[in-house]
Order: C-alpha cells, then sequence, then structure tokens
C-alpha cells in the first residue's frame, strides 16, 4: 500500500538538509582519519595544505617501528574473544534460567541482576583494581578479562528472544523425555542464533573499544591493547604527528567498522529490540 | 516498550512456568543462574558495598591499615571549594547529554519515521556507525579536527577569516566539545533505540492527525510523544547512565578535569583522588553520590515502567 507522506512534500524534503549535517557529523571524522593516515606530515604543511594529494604508507610503517602493533592487535583480539564467548556463555544459560525454569525468587533476581546496568564504573573500580591486584594479575590479559564475564544487557537481550520461543515446543521435548541440556543445544539455540550472534558482536566491539579499566590493569607496551597504545599518540605534543596518530585510529576502528559493515542488520535490530516490545 | 525493567509482570505469566520433575530438576536454575549471579556478587555488589565502607575510612589503597573517620570523607567532599564547580559541570554535562542523545535523536526519529520518505535505511546505517568505534578514536580524531593550529576547522575558519579559540582551555567551551565527542557515539545508538519506539506509531493515527491540519510540531508533541513514552524515558535515562560514564574517556585523554577543573565531573572526581591522590576515602565519597543519582535513574525507570505497563499496551 503507497501511503501518502505526513507532510507535503515539498516541505518534508528540507528535513534532508539537517539529516545530511547528522550524516556529515558521523561520517566525515572516519573519512577524514582514513584519508589522512595515507598523507605524508611534510606534504600537508607543504603548499598544498590539508589539501594536498599524496599517498604514502610511512604513517603505517612508523607505527610498526614504535610499536609491537601486531602484538597489540593479538592482545585486544585475546581479550575481546574471551570476554565475548564468557558473557556469552553466562547470559544464554541465565536466560533459559529465567525464560524456561521456574524457581523461588525468580523476579527478584532477574531484577538484582538487571539493575547492575545502573552501576557506574567508578563505584566497582577500586574494589576490583584491589581485588585484581591481590590475584597478582596486574599487567596480565586475565586480569582485564575477569571481572567481566557476566554482562546484564546479554541476558536481558536473550531472555527477550527465548521468551518469543513457544512454550509447547519445550513442552513437547519434555513430554519425549529429551533432556533439558539436549532441548538447549538442539531446539533454543538454533532458534536464538540471529540474536546470539548479533549479542556477541556487540560484546566483542564493546571489548575491543574498552578503556577505562585497561588503562587502570595494564603496564607494559607489549601487553597493551589498542586503545591504550592509542593513548600514548595523545600524550605526544597534540597535532604534530597527526597523520601517524590517524594511522593508529584507522588501525584501531578496522575490525569493528568491517563487523558492522558485514553484520550490520542483525546489530540494529538487535539495539532496536532493547527499548521496545520484543 | 520491554526494555531490561519493563518486563517483570509478564515474567510472572502462568504460561511461562514449567514444572520441574524430579528433584534435581528443582535445583537445574539455580546451577544455570549460578555462573552470572556469583559473578556479579563478586564484581558487582560486593565492590558497591565495598566502596561504601571504604567511603567511611582514611585509606590511600598501600598503607595497611585503614583509619575509622566517620562521616568526615562526605564532610571534606561537600567543603571541598571545587565541590560546587564538580556538581555544577556535572549538571551541566547531563543538561547537554538529554540535548544531544535525547531529544535530537528523538526529533529526527519522528522525522525519519513520519516526515521524510527517502533514503530511510541510508540514514540509519551511516547514523549509527560511530556507536561501534572507539571513544579514544573518536576523541583523537576530534582532537585534531579541532586543532587551533593545523586542524581542518581551523583552516575552514581562517579562509573566512575567523579564528578558533583553544576549545581544551576555554571555560565553558571545554564542557560543550567534550559533550559533542561523547555525542558523536552514542548519538546514532540512542537513535536505533528511540526510532524503534517512534516508529511503532501506527502511522493511521498521524495520517489523521495530519487530515485535522494539525501542525506537524504538535503531531510530535501531543501524539508521538506520548505514545511512545516508554521507550522515550528508557532512552532519555540511558542517555545520562551511559553518556556520564562515557564522557570519562575524552575528559581524561584530553583535559584531565582542566583547566582549572572547568572540565571535571562526578565521574572524573573519583578517579582523579582514587588514582591521582590516592585517597581511597574521598573517592569512596565521590563514588557513593555518583552511585545516589544512578540510584534515583533505576528508581524513575521502575515507577514509569510500572505505569507505562497499562499506558502503552
Amino acid at each position: 500500500m503507497k501511503t501518502k507522506p505526513a507532510v507535503s512534500v515539498s516541505r518534508a524534503s528540507l528535513w534532508h538538509i539537517p539529516l545530511a549535517f547528522l550524516v556529515a557529523m558521523a561520517l566525515v571524522p572516519v573519512l577524514f582519519a582514513l584519508l589522512y593516515s595515507f598523507k605524508s606530515l611534510q606534504s600537508i604543511y607543504g603548499d598544498a595544505g590539508l589539501f594536498t594529494s599524496g599517498f604514502t604508507l610511512d604513517n603505517y610503517r612508523d607505527i610498526a617501528r614504535q610499536l609491537p602493533i601486531v602484538q597489540i592487535t593479538l592482545n585486544t583480539l585475546t581479550v575481546a574473544v574471551l570476554v565475548t564467548a564468557c558473557k556469552l556463555l553466562t547470559s544464554i544459560l541465565a536466560a533459559y534460567a529465567f525464560v524456561f525454569t521456574s524457581f523461588r525468587g525468580k523476579t527478584v533476581l532477574y531484577f538484582l541482576l538487571i539493575s547492575t546496568i545502573f552501576i557506574p564504573f567508578t563505584v566497582t573500580m577500586i574494589p576490583n583494581y584491589i581485588t585484581v591486584s591481590k590475584l597478582n594479575l596486574f599487567d596480565s590479559v586475565l586480569g582485564i578479562v575477569l571481572p567481566q564475564l557476566a554482562d546484564a544487557t546479554g541476558i536481558f537481550l536473550l531472555r527477550q528472544t527465548m521468551r518469543s520461543i513457544p512454550k509447547s515446543l519445550i513442552e513437547i521435548a519434555e513430554l519425549d523425555g529429551i533432556s533439558r541440556m539436549r532441548t538447549l543445544r538442539d531446539i533454543i539455540l538454533p532458534i536464538c542464533r540471529p540474536s546470539i550472534v548479533a549479542t556477541g558482536i556487540i560484546f566483542f566491539i564493546n571489548s575491543w573499544n574498552e578503556y577505562v579499566w585497561p588503562t587502570l590493569i595494564l603496564r607494559s607496551k607489549e601487553n597493551y591493547t589498542l586503545s591504550l597504545a592509542m593513548q600514548l599518540f595523545s600524550s605526544s605534543e597534540a597535532g604534530t604527528e597527526f597523520t601517524t596518530v590517524m594511522a593508529m585510529a584507522v588501525i584501531s576502528m578496522l575490525i569493528p567498522v568491517v563487523l558492522y559493515l558485514i553484520f550490520q542488520r542483525y546489530i540494529m535490530s538487535t539495539f532496536a529490540s532493547s527499548g521496545i516490545k520484543g | 516498550m520491554s526494555n531490561p525493567f519493563s518486563a517483570g509482570a509478564a515474567a510472572l505469566d502462568a504460561r511461562g512456568r514449567l514444572r520441574p520433575r524430579t528433584r534435581s530438576g528443582r535445583l537445574t536454575p539455580y546451577l544455570l543462574l549460578a555462573p552470572a549471579t556469583v559473578l556479579f556478587a563478586v564484581f558487582m555488589f560486593y565492590p558497591l558495598l565495598y566502596t561504601l565502607y571504604l567511603s567511611f575510612f582514611d585509606w590511600n589503597m598501600t598503607r595497611p591499615t585503614k583509619e575509622f573517620v566517620g562521616f568526615e570523607n562526605y564532610i571534606s567532599v561537600f567543603t571541598d571549594p571545587n565541590f560546587g564547580k564538580i556538581m555544577g559541570n556535572t549538571a551541566l554535562y547531563i543538561l547537554l547529554l538529554l540535548l544531544f542523545d535525547f531529544a535530537a535523536p528523538y526529533v529526527f526519529s519522528f522525522i525519519l519515521s513520519f516526515v521524510v520518505q527517502k533514503g530511510k535505511n541510508f540514514y540509519k546505517s551511516s547514523i549509527f556507525l560511530p556507536s561501534v568505534i572507539s571513544l579514544v578514536v573518536g576523541t583523537m580524531i576530534f582532537v585534531w579536527l579541532l586543532n587551533p593550529i593545523s586542524g581542518p576547522v581551523s583552516a575552514i575558519a581562517k579562509a573566512l577569516g575567523l579564528t578558533v579559540p583553544i576549545w581544551s582551555n576555554t571555560q565553558g567551551l571545554v564542557i560543550v566539545v567534550l559533550s559533542i565527542i561523547t555525542s558523536w557515539k552514542i548519538f546514532g545508538y540512542n537513535f536505533i533505540v528511540v526510532m524503534a519506539g517512534v516508529s511503532s506509531v501506527p502511522l493511521e493515527v498521524v495520517e489523521a492527525a495530519r487530515l485535522d491540519n494539525i501542525p506537524t510540531w504538535r503531531i510530535f508533541l501531543n501524539i508521538v510523544v506520548p505514545m511512545s513514552s516508554s521507550t522515550g524515558i528508557y532512552v532519555l535515562i540511558l542517555s545520562i547512565v551511559t553518556g556520564m560514564q562515557q564522557i570519562f574517556t575524552p575528559i581524561n585523554m584530553v583535559t584531565k578535569g582542566g583547566p582549572d577543573n572547568a572540565s571535571t565531573n562526578l565521574i572524573y572526581a573519583v578517579y582523579d583522588q582514587a588514582f591521582g591522590f590516592f585517597k581511597t576515602g574521598t573517592a569512596s565519597a565521590y563514588a557513593i553520590l555518583m552511585m545516589l543519582l544512578f540510584g534515583f535513574l533505576l528508581f524513575l525507570e521502575f515507577k514509569f515502567v510500572e505505569k507505562s505497563v497499562y499506558y502503552e499496551n
């Protein structure tokens, strides 16, 4: 069915201007970083200025010379994979329990776990820092990963999806004497796959981008993650080596952006469902 | 309206219950929930209580003994000459975050849902893109874009005969720019979430209002906002909860709370006291103030959800 626009076409089309401005605000910083990561600092300070047309890979070579960048990328990957796998596992088990089992205190426990969204990192930071210090886990992958192996948002999102599975399906499996674990593995997980993938990607990207906690825990450059490596450049005199900084920015955002481009639809619909009726 | 806090009533739905058949079946839920619960207990709830405990002690994280000082840490927080500035800045940050990440996405999601016809998917997917990029990256790019000497913004300004102020050194402006940098990351996410609520308002309702010659801005304020209010309030609260935490990144990377405490706030004060001055007690007192603010937001969420169950369905 073709619908009539709510506002006359000519006036409505004026709204494309502010929308285009929003798009520019979102994309221009990313495109500039990409563009200038391939330019040399000298050419920018030459006659053509910022509009220089040169192309060089020197900035990327500079980074490889200054930092163990491959190791740093692998560290980031290790942390993100561990965090994602554990968060998914704990969230799936918890969501399953909240949807398909009954027990005393269910509602209270659910709200208790979900309310952790409202605990700011500043409140948990000092005690967790002390805990990690007592366990001798400073400057290690485990020290970063340990405090973030469960996630309230994951429990919520997966519970949403599991609630849409018809209860009769599970009852039939139960009458047939199929064990809970097999029901979970063979019936529930396949149905929930799109939302598990999306939730996993969200976990992965957030962990990849994490800044505050690694800053507190990591000490040596070999153990750095990309966020910390990036921060090294913020302390050098502002702006002087900005083409190298832009190359570092491109390295840091490459994986999340590629993941987003591939899984865009999953990610957006999962995010959207966190705010409305599922 | 099923944001994380709205599902309580439905969770009690009798259809949702499966009767455990055996004794071991009765234990299953607890076994399934044990990993998440234990992790939250150790790394969320215990730290919350321990921070509360630390806020009554004088300590520096390394000394073997903590000295009990009662409410002294809170008194020193409230009598700190910077306290007014910290709270004022926090309020200003919240105001700006609400403007950029709540009000603006709300209006634009209405426009994209009911006013503009073309390019919806393009707008949605490009506006969302920064949400997946680290704020560390975003901050570094903006620092360069806005660099007063060699950045592109100042180059354009120069061509127009204008000069760009050193934003990170200018009272007031520093908070605005730090909020813009943070909003660059969270705008898209909030936009997608609030859009899901706004676009669930039936098109016929908007059409009918249009036929009655009701102006577009009134359709938004008097029809669309009330009909999507639960998603709206969820995003409002989320703007503050995530915004206030995310803003730490650009503050710590660029200004460290400066110049002259002009960009510090409640969240940076905790970090500064804890890891700058090693005053665990005052840091914890600031953290508890932050928790009270977030606790109030949590209360609002519950209160509002109770109402919305009848309202929006």
